[in-house]
């Protein structure tokens, strides 16, 4: 919103303070100032000037030679093609050097072989209206040689005003109100203004029935002998300031009411309002009504609509018809000013897209007192430009309103505490009075009067008009008081401590890097994952479309970006702490926190070892990484339920615990999804993905952690192989081997995997290490043979045989 | 005396000669003969006297020698031996420390050249700006609390005294989840505000939390602007609470963040849930006289707080007569581009590792 200096002045005193002075000011203690603007710079730079004489320009009709005096030496020559310029004119003139709107810059030139020093302007030309019937012919009274600005008193300054930090307060959407402030603020006083409504006569008023609760109040008031003329300077430079294009003295003195007293209003045609009076209903499913910007605006059964009987003559409190519109012709109205509800308005300003400064104001729920006091000034300001303007009738004011003024009872004790500053009563009375208030003693503390404009939407209790008195006595004289009390440590957050240790983890020793996505999954990852039929939590009004679901498990967050990162690096490994959301039926939906992780590497060579895999190194990171949490025991067996972006052969579970807690799975990727992906093909890639639940994991017991004792003998190393049918499982040899040991077994180390001719159809040969000690003795050889004899025994009973050297 | 190889010749000469003049035994005999042979074939004489160490029992025969040579040869063997032994020391030594001249020589060496590396991992820049904020808050007795991102309309809104027609909840602001007419109405939670509720309803005032986290806006996206982003929630509820003690916590908070004192202004700013409420600008960190951070007015406008709204602490359960506090909403994504520079919020959750690398 933007703020005339020149315009405040019209209320408050601002002597000796500056436009930038005020916007700190108002920075500090009202509202954000986002910047001063000076208005039309140039306007100080252009000078009155006397046309001394003028000619005809030797070679061209159209032209005129003329000396003016600017009031520096000798009169300048300067070619001018106005038709009205004339001798003894006191006019505008913009010398070389002067830069004028749109950038145009004044030089010396030639014009048809005639020397010019300078261009006598127009209004239009200086950026002060839009006619262009001709030079400026200036009062006769003003100074030769004095720049136009001061001359004028059109010198001013723009503050724009954040319209987010005043939402709240409807009262600061017009001039007088942000003048009131600056009053409180610097302690002067804000300049009367007669808002009476002038005398009417007796004849017949307009009739207005409200038919709906969204209008609180109507006032309607003919208003005859109104010309539509040409604005005078003041208002025309006031709206220019203000960023509103002056259009005829109606709609400008329309507008400039809006913007002194915050008060949208409007005015329409007499002739369109009919014997039937106007009415104030709610539109109907299917209504259209053609705004004033000429687009048909389709309606709906939320909107409230302005009506002539029946007929549709604006959108209440967001812009007028077409058709009921003031026009050149026009000479008696139909003044509107009403009251109406905010989110009404303010939705349908939404769904239609139709932001107006009226509609802007009515969003904040205005105060219905101040609909006769912007009756009032409009008329007094038409009349002071129209004299013959005449009120032929009484005002019809109608409607069902409250007053918002109320009394609110205030403690100092309360200011002092919340505040921390040391206020005595009489300095917050003053403050509250100087803002406006009405304070009067009640016992032990004060009995604010808060006056309806301000009541209508922002002050409703005490730590109100606690804010009121913090932000006038200004929060930087307010001392910092550090917080006291025993300081208790904090219960500790496991959930955090465990995710903290898994980043370290993942981004240490595993070199992952973090990721964090977005929640939201697009429906083309949906689709590739073929989750479309699963329930997901789904917003309704996604940014874009398709990308409306909220992940269920943060590993569908990795799968978009394995493929644009492999094809700028061969090695990709991505981990992501996240949560997981599963819609409930009629309930807040399940949150699931998770550790997602993606590791992809160019496709695996022929000829890389047994476990140079992607799944392989990733159920390694993930083993390592649950091992280090120090918690149960954990082990792996073949996912059942894969999940849907994993390969269904090749998925692992991971469980822990004596439960048998599922703590997530590692697989490699599906391969149609990593088609989908992208990952086959020019960056074919080995890609595994791995999902821990946090939950599960904080759900295991810790491992008691014990110390024991370093062996005391040395160990002895024995590789045994054995050739098994495919289905026995690492796991069954492992334990196999266990058990031949009889306790001796202190490592198990696979190093070999493979099968072909020499295993035979329909097996494997598993190689490993194996190292052997007891805590008592060193091994000797008859020891070792016998475990290889034991081996030998239990590799025939799983089906097989240990293989030779 | 010094043992060089010419002086150590010169003793076996010696030794040469007085076994020549003893009266010859088959022992005597074979023994100059192989002396004899070391000198002859040996051009190193150290050499020599080491295998004539090596030779010392047949030396350490002495009866073979006539009773008079016994004396002789003795002593010269001896000597021999000492002298062959330091002269070995010291050519040792000579040895070691040419060999280590050389070692030590750095001829060859390029200190640029590239080591072998391994790739490292990274964590994300808002995990390392959110621990930092963590651990200067717990290190106070602050609490951390976390909260759901897909929250209920009823703690998104309703709790913080937002009123049900605040343009906050229009769909131009707020992500609303399809949910069956007539059930909990359900958001993605636009701040992380709505776990002060949730806070106070599980801790007994007086208490101190922060509560960081992802939230969402239903925004367009540009170089500023991310419908989803991060922040920290703050909450302080006791007894006395001031705008005082929100003026401390903050400086607190940002010494913590710039590590250093950082002037601050509070200025009035308006959210339902606080009242008083203010905007916090920070005095810009990176520059005295205003530059493009600051947008050129030496201030940056930090972060919304104010004194919590009595109605809040109500739908907390908490006597707001009894009790005040103060809360505050950190950018944390924001704080995360000021730290390290980042020119546009898209990175922040894109996952292009030449990104995340650099952290
Ligand atoms: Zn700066």
């Amino acid at each position: 919103m933007k703020i005339s200096y020149r315009w405040l002045a019209r209320h408050v005193d601002l002597s000796g303070t500056s436009a930038v002075d005020i916007a700190r000011e108002l920075t500090l203690s009202t509202a954000e100032v986002e910047g001063v603007e000076r208005f039309l710079p140039h306007l100080c730079d252009v000078t009155v000037g006397h046309v001394v004489q003028r000619e005809k320009h030797p070679d061209a009709d159209k032209l005129s030679l003329c000396r003016v005096d600017v009031g520096q030496g000798e009169p300048l020559q300067i070619v001018c093609g106005a038709p009205n310029v004339r001798a003894g004119l006191k006019v505008v003139v913009a010398t070389a050097g002067t830069t004028l709107p749109g950038d145009f810059k004044i030089k010396k030139s030639k014009i048809r072989g005639v020397e010019s020093n300078g261009m006598i302007c127009s209004e239009r030309e200086l950026g002060l209206g839009v006619e262009h019937d001709g030079i400026w012919e200036l009062g006769e009274n003003l100074t030769v040689g004095a720049r136009l600005g001061a001359a004028l008193g059109l010198e001013d300054w723009v503050i724009e005003i954040d319209n987010k930090s005043v939402t709240h307060r409807p009262d600061l959407w017009g001039h007088r109100g942000i003048a009131a402030e600056l009053a409180a603020i610097l302690r002067r006083p804000l300049l009367p203004l007669d808002l009476t409504l002038p005398s009417t006569g007796g004849g017949a008023s307009v009739g207005v029935r409200i038919e709906s609760d969204a209008c609180s109040r109507y006032l309607a008031l003919r208003v005859e002998g109104a010309r539509a003329t040409r604005s005078p300077l003041w208002l025309k430079s006031l709206l220019l300031a203000v960023g509103q294009r002056p259009i005829d003295l109606l709609v400008d003195l329309s507008n400039f009411v809006m913007l002194d007293l915050g008060q949208p209003n409007h005015l329409f045609d007499a002739r369109r309002i009919g014997p039937q009076g106007i009415v104030v209903r709610k539109a109907r499913a299917g209504e259209t009504l053609k705004t004033l910007d000429e687009v048909e605006r389709k309606l709906e059964a939320s909107d409230l609509l302005i009506c002539n009987g029946d007929e549709p003559v604006a959108l209440a409190g967001i812009m007028g018809g077409e058709g009921s519109k003031v026009t050149d012709d026009t000479a008696q109205l139909v003044l509107e000013v009403a009251a109406f509800h905010a989110p009404t308005v303010r939705r349908t300003s939404a769904r239609l897209g139709l932001r107006t400064d009226a509609s802007a104001r009515f969003e904040k729920t205005l105060d219905p007192e101040l609909v006769p006091l912007a009756a009032a000034h409009l008329v007094r300001l038409l009349q002071a430009e129209q004299p013959a303007v005449k009120l032929t009738a009484p005002a019809t004011d109608v409607g069902q309103w409250t007053s918002a003024a109320k009394t609110i009872r205030l403690r100092g004790e309360r200011v002092r505490m919340l505040l921390g500053a040391d206020l005595d009563d009489a300095a917050i009375t003053d403050i509250l009075v100087r803002l406006g208030f009405g304070v009067a003693k009640d016992g032990a503390g004060l009995a604010v009067r808060v006056p309806s404009i301000r009541g209508t939407k922002d002050i409703s209790i005490e730590q109100d008009l606690v804010e009121e008195v913090g932000r006038i006595y200004r929060y930087g004289n307010i001392p910092e008081i550090p917080l006291a009390g025993i300081l208790v440590p904090p219960p500790r957050d496991e959930r955090r401590r465990l995710v903290r240790r898994i980043e370290d983890r993942l981004a240490g020793s595993a070199r992952f890097h973090q990721q964090i996505s977005y929640s939201f999954v697009p429906d083309s990852t949906i689709e590739k994952l073929a989750l479309q039929s699963t329930p997901h939590v789904e917003v309704a009004n996604p940014i874009t479309e398709g990308a409306s679901r909220v992940r269920r498990s943060v590993v569908v967050s990795l799968l978009p970006l394995l493929e644009p990162n492999r094809r700028r690096a061969a090695e990709v490994r991505l981990f992501e702490v996240g949560k997981g959301y599963e819609p409930v039926s009629a309930a807040e939906p399940t949150e699931r926190h998770e550790v997602a992780l993606a590791l992809a590497r160019p496709a695996r060579k022929a000829n890389a070892r047994f476990d140079d895999t992607s799944l392989a190194l990733l159920q390694g990171v993930v083993e390592d990484l649950v091992r280090s949490l120090g918690l149960e025991a954990c082990s792996w067996s073949r996912c059942e339920a894969a999940p849907s972006w994993a390969h269904p052969g090749r998925a692992a579970a991971l469980r822990i615990g004596a439960r048998d807690a599922l703590v997530g799975e590692v697989a490699a990727i599906e391969p149609g999804l990593a088609r989908e992906l992208g990952l086959a093909g020019e960056v074919e890639s080995d890609v595994a993905l791995a999902r821990v639940s946090i939950d599960a994991l904080l759900d295991a017991a810790p491992r008691a952690r014990r110390y024991s004792p370093l062996p005391q003998f040395p160990s002895t190393r024995v590789d045994v192989a054995l050739a098994l049918p495919v289905e026995r499982s690492a796991a069954e040899v492992m334990a196999a081997l266990e058990r031949c040991g009889k306790g001796l077994v202190r490592g198990l180390e696979l190093f070999d995997v493979f099968s072909g001719e020499r295993i035979g159809e329909g097996r494997r040969s598993l190689a490993w290490h194996v190292t052997l000690s007891a805590p008592d003795r060193t091994l000797n050889e008859a020891d070792v043979k016998k475990f290889l004899e034991r081996v030998e025994r239990e590799a025939v009973q799983l089906g097989g045989e240990l293989r030779g050297e | 005396m010094t043992h060089d190889a010419a002086s150590v010749r010169a003793l076996l000469g010696e030794i040469l000669a007085a076994l020549a003049s003893a009266s010859e035994s088959d022992e005597t005999r074979s023994l100059r003969e192989r002396l004899e042979r070391f000198v002859a074939h040996s051009d190193d004489a150290l050499t020599s006297a080491v295998l004539l160490e090596a030779s010392a029992a047949p030396l350490g025969a002495m009866r073979v020698f006539p009773k008079e040579a016994r004396g002789l040869v003795g002593a010269k063997a001896n000597a021999i031996k000492q002298a062959a032994l330091a002269a070995l020391a010291e050519e040792e030594q000579a040895a070691l420390a040419r060999a280590l001249a050389a070692e030590r020589s750095h001829a060859g060496f390029d200190a640029t050249l590239p080591p072998p590396r391994q790739a490292c991992g990274s964590l994300h820049p808002i995990t390392q700006v959110t621990r930092e904020l963590e651990d200067l808050f717990t290190s106070m007795g602050w609490t951390i609390l976390d909260g759901p991102e897909v929250e209920t309309e009823h703690f998104n809104f309703d709790a913080l005294n937002i009123s049900p027609d605040h343009p906050a909840r229009d769909t131009m602001d707020t992500f609303w989840v399809r949910t069956a007419p007539g059930d909990t109405r359900l958001v993605m939670r636009t701040h992380t505000s709505p776990v002060q509720v949730r806070a106070m309803r599980r801790l007994q005032p007086p208490f101190r939390a922060i509560v960081p986290g992802k939230v969402f806006r239903n925004e367009a996206l540009d170089a500023s602007h991310e419908h989803t982003f991060h922040q920290m929630e703050g909450l302080v509820v006791g007894q006395h609470v001031s705008v005082g003690h929100l003026i401390a916590a903050m400086k607190t908070l940002l010494r913590g963040i710039f590590g250093r004192e950082i002037e601050i202004r509070l200025r009035p700013g308006y959210f339902p849930f606080v009242e008083p409420g203010f905007e916090l600008d920070a005095r810009c960190p990176f520059c005295t006289e205003g530059c493009s951070v600051c947008k050129r007015s030496t201030w940056i406008e930090l972060l919304p707080c104010g004194m919590v709204h009595p109605n809040v602490l109500k739908a907390g359960g908490i006597d707001p007569e009894q009790w005040t506090g103060f809360a505050f909403g950190l950018g944390l994504s924001r704080l995360v581009m000021l730290r390290f520079g980042i020119d546009d919020v898209r990175h922040l959750l894109a996952g292009d590792v030449r990104f995340l690398e650099q952290f």
